[in-house]
């Protein structure tokens, strides 16, 4: 038991977000905060920390949480601007623990922003010496080994992805906010274009501007503020640089499934006590990996786990609520953690999952089109 | 007619010996040579015995898919003109697994374990690019 609840996530904010042209990274990036510190019923002069994830659109941005710290006017005697990409906000949590925990700050605010038509910096081109000559760029081109990998290893049918892409656009329906909220069928999944076979249109999120934050203080602390803390029960990470591996099915250096052990052995829970799960799903194939390396099937039941609606409302886990990066939008997993704590403060409407007390939150990022390819698995077990 | 051209390698102090084994048609991998464990991408160190000590072996050129892909959409506007067109992971027989295009076969016949071979494609004076085909000779890396 690492932090075992003592510390908590006490306000949840997301920026406007969606294809929004003409506003800067840091202009999300202030808007999610402020709404977050609003949920919380903090005020900025409450906050000591600040954790900032690196968007990574952006090109060189040299302390670049200090400056995010700066535009709100706040002096924080702990600041890190982080980098494992999707990764980084169940890590982000563990991080700002950490830091109370250590005794260097006592309330952190953390926050993140895209903007994929960034203005007055230049634009990086994803892959290395080695992958982009071949024409190999971009984050598509590994997740779309991924799923050759695992159908190639497991067979599992198209149906499985389309089915996962299917039920979170229809999760999505339920979230005025969400980007995709048009209706979607298997159909409709199946008819869609090829973007990198195997991977289509729908097993793709699409690209997101806007922003996400979070606020972490102690639990303690958090009974006096706006909304009832939810609890950092447990959190894992693992970090894999392992060489050209596209994370198949049985051959994989299973990164998520370290994490996996790490949240639950020090949350003290396991994968049938959860109630729901927001599996970060930038691409379908990354929804299959988790739903194995976080242990709610072997490898060998995965489609069978999907295809009878296990992470759909009324399954086994329901998953991605708000229609996760697939349908709600790319937010590099504040989303997921804003659904998470929604959804144990029992303020998801419509979606909501009953009795819901204890959820799953698991990242996904880094470099995995760079060369060696490099992942970060992270997760958070969060409690009511 | 404006041409968008593709990106090519701007090799570093670790990668100018593969780029110029490559200019040679060969293809060249760092070899440890304290643990003997060949290494790619190349790197100072050893991933898995820290050892500076290394040298450029040449490989066998023999190979088989791992993985492969085929890209409709690029990222890069560059290869819009080639779509769709297979990026392949091949692993060598040495052990590591480079990112190539193969090439003198259909994407609709490429399957995972398809025996390769490596061929050198020369792009100018500086850059030949490692590519690999559906093996047909013994010993490709002894041509």
């Amino acid at each position: 038991m690492v932090f075992s609840g003592k510390y908590s996530i006490v306000g949840v904010g997301c920026s406007r977000f969606g294809k929004i042209q003409g506003v800067s990274t840091m202009g999300f990036t202030l808007e999610a905060a402020k709404r977050a510190l609003e949920d919380a019923g903090l005020g900025r002069d409450e906050v000591d920390g600040v954790l900032v994830l690196m968007p990574a659109v952006m090109g060189e941005q040299h302390g670049w949480a200090s400056r995010v710290a700066s535009f709100l006017g706040i002096e924080p005697t702990f600041c890190a601007t982080m980098d494992l990409g999707g990764a980084t906000a169940c890590a982000m949590a563990q991080t700002a623990a950490a830091a109370i925990e250590a005794g260097y700050c006592r309330t952190v605010l953390c926050c993140f922003a895209t903007q994929n038509w960034p203005q007055g910096v230049e634009l990086r081109l994803f892959g290395s010496e080695f992958q982009v000559p071949y024409g190999d760029v971009g984050a598509m081109t590994f997740m779309a080994h991924l799923k050759r990998r695992q159908q190639y290893e497991w067979g599992y049918p198209d149906e499985v992805y389309g089915t996962i892409a299917v039920t979170w656009r229809r999760h999505a329906q339920q979230n005025p906010e969400a980007q995709m909220r048009k209706p979607m069928s298997l159909e409709d999944y199946f008819a869609s274009r090829w973007v990198v076979e195997p991977l289509r249109l729908f097993d793709c999120c699409p690209n997101t501007d806007g922003g996400g934050a979070f606020v972490v203080t102690s639990t303690e602390r958090g009974r006096d503020l706006a909304k009832p803390p939810v609890r950092i029960l447990g959190a894992g990470q693992s970090h894999s640089s392992e060489i050209i591996r596209p994370a198949g099915a049985s051959d994989s250096h299973w990164g998520g499934k370290k994490a996996a052990e790490q949240v639950y052995r020090s949350a003290g829970v396991g994968p049938t006590d959860l109630s729901f799960a927001q599996i970060y799903d930038a691409f379908t194939p990354r929804v299959v990996h988790d739903v194995v390396a976080y242990g709610f099937c072997a490898p060998h039941e995965v489609a069978d786990f999907v295809l009878e609606g296990n992470l759909d409302f009324g399954g086994r886990l329901p998953s991605n609520t708000a229609g996760g990066l697939l349908s709600e939008g790319h937010l590099s997993g504040f989303g997921h953690v804003r659904e998470a704590v929604r959804q144990l403060r029992g303020e998801c409407g419509p979606r909501q999952v009953p009795n819901a007390e204890l959820g799953l939150v698991t990242g996904y990022g880094g470099a995995p089109h760079e060369a060696p390819p490099t992942v970060s698995y992270s997760a958070l077990v969060l409690a009511r | 007619m404006f041409v968008l051209e593709k990106p090519l390698p701007r090799p570093t102090e670790d990668s100018a010996p593969y780029w110029e084994a490559a200019r040679r048609e060969e293809l060249r991998l760092q070899k440890c040579q304290d643990c003997g464990h060949v290494r790619f991408p190349p790197s100072l160190l050893c991933p898995r015995c820290l050892s500076e000590r290394a040298e450029w072996v040449r490989t066998s050129g023999r190979g088989t898919v791992y993985s492969f892909i085929v890209v409709h959409r690029p990222q890069h506007p560059a290869f819009q003109p080639d779509a769709p067109y297979n990026v392949a992971i091949v692993e060598l027989e040495e052990g590591p697994r480079l990112h190539t295009n193969l090439v003198e076969v259909e994407n609709s016949e490429i399957e995972i374990g398809m025996p390769v071979e490596v061929v050198f494609e020369k792009v100018n004076d500086e850059v030949t690019l490692p590519k690999f085909r559906p093996r047909r000779t013994e010993n490709p890396g002894e041509r």
